[in-house]
């Protein structure tokens, strides 16, 4: 398993969305999220995206005021999953248009819906924009 | 500005508001977004959930409503509040009719629900209902859910759906039914191990989609059981090869590579076939030449690809034109400014020296700014490069750094993985026991809870054993020093309690071995220790054993025992502990005192911790006892795996015997069993007090050195043995100046003198070189202390390497007219050493000027390495093709590396032309040095015909 979570936190280090791929309790991921988000705050923009935490590996990307953290393991490719986030906000961008941390707020239930098409199983499974969001235009068109 | 636009955006939402979001709910989000601290959140949702309680619990709530409620409980979970209460909601909504709410019901559950929660179990009726609904929507929503929520037991009641939606006629769909037999085959591999072929079948569906989907799993299936997928490696390179020809829909392009993300999964697939397989190999070098040439250097995405091709090339079976590919990658990462890129360059630079370890010291430089950069994530990624490159001449910088920077850091998880590190790198490479030592000690004293007890037990074991050569004085040489190290330590305040029971068991079995503190000095000291740590038991018990040793000792000298009051005080003290171990410690010690010299020198010989100690497994001594028993008619002893056959088959008489249970019966006879050596009895009936106080509390316990010390069960010291004899072996290497070097080599090392002194001569002449290099790059100058730590980490002869990482970058700059330039200076230099080694049996000309080249990768090599590379060498003259140039300089332990990249390069891949010729253009930049010089030696004294690998004209003319 490759992604362990994947998370958007703001800079006063609120939550906004957060999907585990593993089952932690809450109180674990209460904790987990404050010492992630403490780690990553603190660092500068020249520093490595790349932290390590326990036996996770943080990569992380700074969107004006929300941080995107992916938890992964440790045969992974970080930069791919620095890539990986990117490709998540052209595709929130394409949904939302200039998508901002209020859309995804008031959407949660879009991005969760766009990251299940992306992720399964921990395993980024599809990378086409067109693909991932064709279910969320039907659906809306829908109801 | 951004607020406004804020607003603006505030307003466009609630004008929205069409998306069934009601006030409240934008109320909610609002004024969640504008909270300034944790505490007025927490605030807000805790009057949330009141609310939410309320409206939950009212029958009347219409359904759009009920999806609003939902997200607003996945709001309260995610910061961090017991949402519980409304799980029965979210398990309801599934049930319903529309997609949507339906699809929010499944998030809102895969979000709450682990998968061995109660509720899914009402659940799974739905899911098998939506499974085969005829809106593939619906399909999907549900085989999401399938793979967050279905365990072991519930995968049968879903698993033909999900096996016959395989085939299913929209590609979102089968490409989830892959993803949830992967879930599947996740959790119990067992449940769907007959239908793993339809992972190979949909490897070749139409839809890249599923395509894709299906490297999931197959990655997975190959990392366990590489070799039943051998035959899928043409596969794969063919979709790789598609994909980089961008056949794939536009769709899948991310800042113009073709499906990265694919390509990426591909390559880690490759990368696990074609690990030392090389025929699998072979199929995969010309479509990663193709990637790594057309990837583009200059995006994240591109730099990706290309780390990934690295991975995979060092993974494979090496060929030489990739890996020469993938090392000009890493240094254009190592010098990019982006983190990032450096990050990825330390991490490929530590795969790729595996292969060829030469590549390290061109970027000793970049290394160590990386290992000085205040950034935390490139030290560590820099200090695994250097756990992974450690060997004997550079593991005391290496060490010593990783300390330094484990006593700097915090990180609980990360400071117990370093001091593992540590240890690990001492035990195997440590050029000295007395290093060791004293590394040992650093590690003890900063991490010594975090490291194995069996390192305690190593440690104590060396300090013991010694070289476990004939040479005692060094060995009391290293005791006393441990002893006055510890006796220095010892005061300190909060030293680990490991670190403790190492110091308390050498001073009493070495504190006053050399006669230069006095036993009460010493016992004062370990008194002290047991009062400072007093509750600490384990520590209180090695010093109260300590402190008998000492005693036993100095009864043995004959000299009288004077108890300082201390000790008088803690021994009563001990003697009413509550533990009984500190307890029998204590009376052990009190009765010891009172014996003579020659009863406690039974008990307690000295310096005997490392004496075998037969064990008689039959307590044959016993027999006249049992014997006497038995005649007076005790139950005959009866093995214990044939004891429940016995109380089986009959009511077996056991009511009236007091053994009715096996485990009392199994203690009766389990205390004589404590394995007394044959020589012991004597001593015990000697001193009767003993041996009322049974042994076998001992045999169990982990307080080894009591064992070992007490001498009566052995079964502890030769636990220790067993331990430890691995790292003896690797510690027996022979220091350079113990050893006597036989005939031929002795030659050799008076040449080497005069080697080294013509290579002081010529590094003033390439300082020069360095400077302009250095410059060349922009950095003003390289502090002298860096280099130094770079010639400490990456070899001693750090001269010679230096001006090996300038020529060969310069190689790889320039083209071949600059090389050659370089050649002819090598040329006059390498002339002078000729000059200076005339010596030697061979004609200058023929060893020097053809071919400077050959094995300056390990300078840093000690001379029996290089003997043994001779012996390779030898071995394999007959192997090197004309153009063979990368096994020369194969250092030692990448020989067998070596070997097979020899072979291929002779039999199967023939690089074109100018890469030959930058292979040779290379070669002569290469410095010459001593080990050249060995080789050629052993060359023309057993081959008798001068030099041939490096040399490949002339070769060819001997033998052609």
């Amino acid at each position: 398993m490759g992604i362990r979570f994947i998370l958007m936190v703001n800079k006063q280090g609120q939550t906004r969305l957060a999907q585990y791929y593993e089952y932690l309790t809450l109180e674990e991921r209460r904790a987990l999220e404050g010492e992630i988000v403490r780690k990553c705050l603190a660092r500068t923009e020249q520093q490595c995206s790349f932290v390590e935490h326990r036996n996770y590996k943080i990569v992380y990307r700074r969107y004006a005021s929300l941080f995107f953290l992916v938890g992964v393991d440790n045969e992974e490719n970080e930069l791919a999953i620095l890539e990986f986030i990117h490709l998540l906000v052209e595709t929130m961008d394409r949904h939302f248009g200039n998508v901002c941390e209020l859309d995804i707020m008031f959407h949660l239930e879009k991005a969760h819906f766009m990251l299940e098409e992306m992720v399964m199983n921990g395993c980024i499974v599809e990378t086409s924009k067109a693909n991932i969001l064709s279910p969320i235009q039907l659906m809306d068109k829908a109801s | 500005m951004e607020q406004l636009k804020t607003i603006g955006r505030e307003l466009a939402m609630s004008s929205q508001g069409g998306f069934g979001q009601s006030k409240e709910f934008l109320d909610l989000i609002k004024s969640i977004g504008e909270t300034r601290s944790k505490a007025e959140e927490d605030r807000i949702v805790l009057r949330e959930i009141d609310t939410l309680k309320a409206r939950l619990s009212s029958p009347n709530t219409p359904k759009f409503k009920l999806k609003e409620y939902l997200m607003r409980l996945i709001y309260v979970e995610m910061l961090g509040h017991d949402a519980s209460f409304g799980y029965i909601h979210a398990v309801k909504m599934t049930h319903d009719e529309s997609l949507s709410l339906k699809r929010t019901g499944y998030l809102a559950v895969t979000l709450f629900l682990n998968e061995d929660h109660d509720l899914i179990i009402l659940i799974v009726n739905t899911i098998q209902k939506d499974l085969r609904s005829d809106n593939y929507l619906v399909v999907c929503a549900a085989l999401n859910a399938v793979c967050r929520l279905i365990n072991e037991e519930t995968i049968p009641a879903v698993l033909p759906q999900v096996v016959e939606l395989l085939g299913h006629q929209k590609e979102a769909v089968r490409k989830k039914a892959v993803m949830a037999l992967h879930r599947f085959y996740q959790r119990a591999p067992g449940s769907v191990s007959h239908l793993i072929s339809n992972f190979r079948k949909r490897l070749c569906d139409n839809d890249p989609g599923v395509m894709a989907a299906t490297l999931c799993p197959l990655f997975d299936l190959i990392t366990i059981d590489v070799n039943s997928y051998k035959d899928l490696a043409v596969s794969f390179v063919n979709i790789l090869k598609q994909i980089a020809e961008r056949r794939l829909p536009k769709s899948y392009d991310y800042h113009q590579m073709p499906a990265p993300f694919i390509q990426i999964k591909l390559l880690k697939i490759l990368s696990l076939l074609g690990n030392g397989d090389k025929k699998s190999s072979e199929q995969m070098y010309t479509i990663l030449g193709d990637i790594m040439r057309k990837c583009d250097a200059d995006s994240n995405i591109g730099n990706a690809v290309l780390y990934e091709c690295i991975c995979c090339v060092s993974s494979i079976h090496p060929n030489p034109k990739l890996l020469e590919s993938a090392a000009d990658t890493i240094s254009k990462f190592l010098k990019s400014d982006s983190h990032n890129l450096k990050y990825l360059g330390i991490d490929a630079l530590g795969r790729l020296i595996r292969i060829s370890p030469e590549i390290a010291e061109q970027h000793q430089l970049a290394v160590i700014d990386c290992l000085e950069d205040p950034d935390d994530t490139l030290k560590r990624k820099t200090f695994d490069l250097l756990y992974k490159m450690t060997k004997s001449s550079n593991v005391e910088v290496i060490v010593d750094r990783m300390i330094d920077y484990m006593i700097s850091i915090n990180d609980h998880h990360y400071r117990t993985e370093i001091a593992s590190r540590c240890v690990e790198l001492a035990e195997q490479f440590a050029p000295s026991n007395q290093w060791f030592i004293q590394t040992m000690n650093k590690v003890f004293e900063h991490a010594g809870d975090l490291v194995n007890t069996k390192v305690a037990h190593n440690l104590m074991r060396l300090i013991a054993e010694g070289f476990g050569e004939d040479d005692d004085t060094a060995d009391s040489q290293l005791r006393s020093s441990a002893v006055e190290s510890y006796l220095r330590i010892i005061g300190e305040p909060k030293l680990p309690s490991t670190f403790l029971q190492v110091i308390c068991w050498v001073l009493g079995e070495y504190g006053t071995a050399d006669g230069k503190y006095s036993a009460s000095y010493i016992t004062g000291k370990l008194c002290d220790v047991a009062e400072a740590h007093s509750t600490d038991d384990t520590v209180k018990a090695y010093a109260v054993t300590a402190l008998l040793k000492i005693y036993s000792f100095e009864i043995t000298a004959g000299r009288k025992v004077d108890t300082l009051p201390e000790c008088q005080s803690l021994i009563e003290e001990l003697l009413a502990s509550n533990s009984t171990d500190l307890q029998q410690r204590a009376y052990e010690l009190q009765a010891v005192i009172c014996l003579d010299a020659h009863a406690v020198e039974n008990i307690m010989p000295m310096d005997a911790n490392c004496e075998d100690i037969e064990i008689d497994n039959n307590l044959s001594f016993l027999g006249a006892y049992v014997q006497e028993s038995l005649e007076k008619g005790a139950q005959p002893y009866i093995p214990e795996d044939g004891r429940s056959e016995l109380s089986n088959i009959s009511n077996f008489r056991s009511q009236d015997h007091e053994s009715s249970t096996h485990a009392l019966r199994f203690e009766a006879y389990e205390l004589p069993k404590s394995s007394v050596p044959p020589k012991v009895p004597s001593v015990l009936s000697s001193s009767a007090e003993l041996v009322p106080i049974p042994q076998p509390s001992y045999v169990a316990e982990v307080h080894q050195p009591a064992t070992s010390a007490l001498k009566v069960s052995g079964s502890g010291s030769s636990e220790l043995k067993l331990r430890l004899d691995g790292v003896q072996k690797k510690w027996g290497r022979p220091a350079f100046s113990s050893t006597t070097p036989s005939p031929s080599s002795s030659d050799n090392f008076g040449s080497n003198n005069g080697t080294t002194q013509h290579e002081s001569i010529s590094s003033t002449k390439l300082k020069v070189h360095d400077v302009s290099y250095d410059s060349r790059k922009q950095q003003p100058e390289v502090s002298s202390e860096k280099k130094k730590l770079a010639a400490s980490l990456f070899g001693g002869a750090s001269k010679s390497d230096r001006k090996q990482s300038y020529s060969g970058q310069k190689v790889s700059k320039t083209n071949s007219h600059a090389a050659d330039k370089s050649n002819i200076t090598e040329a006059t230099s390498s002339s002078d050493i000729a000059a200076v080694k005339a010596t030697s049996q061979p004609p200058p000309d023929l060893l020097d000027l053809g071919e400077p080249t050959v094995t300056s990768s390990a300078p840093s090599v000690d001379p029996f390495k290089q003997l043994e590379g001779l012996l390779d060498l030898t071995q394999d003259t007959t192997n090197l093709s004309s153009s063979e140039v990368s096994m020369p300089n194969a250092p030692d332990l990448m020989s067998i590396y070596a070997d097979m990249s020899s072979s291929s390069q002779s039999t199967t891949v023939a690089p074109p032309p100018n890469v030959t010729k930058t292979h040779l253009a290379k070669q002569p930049s290469k410095g010459p040095n001593v080990q050249e010089f060995l080789e050629k030696d052993a060359l023309v004294r057993q081959v008798g015909v001068t030099p041939s690998g490096q040399n490949p004209n002339l070769f060819k003319d001997l033998l052609g």
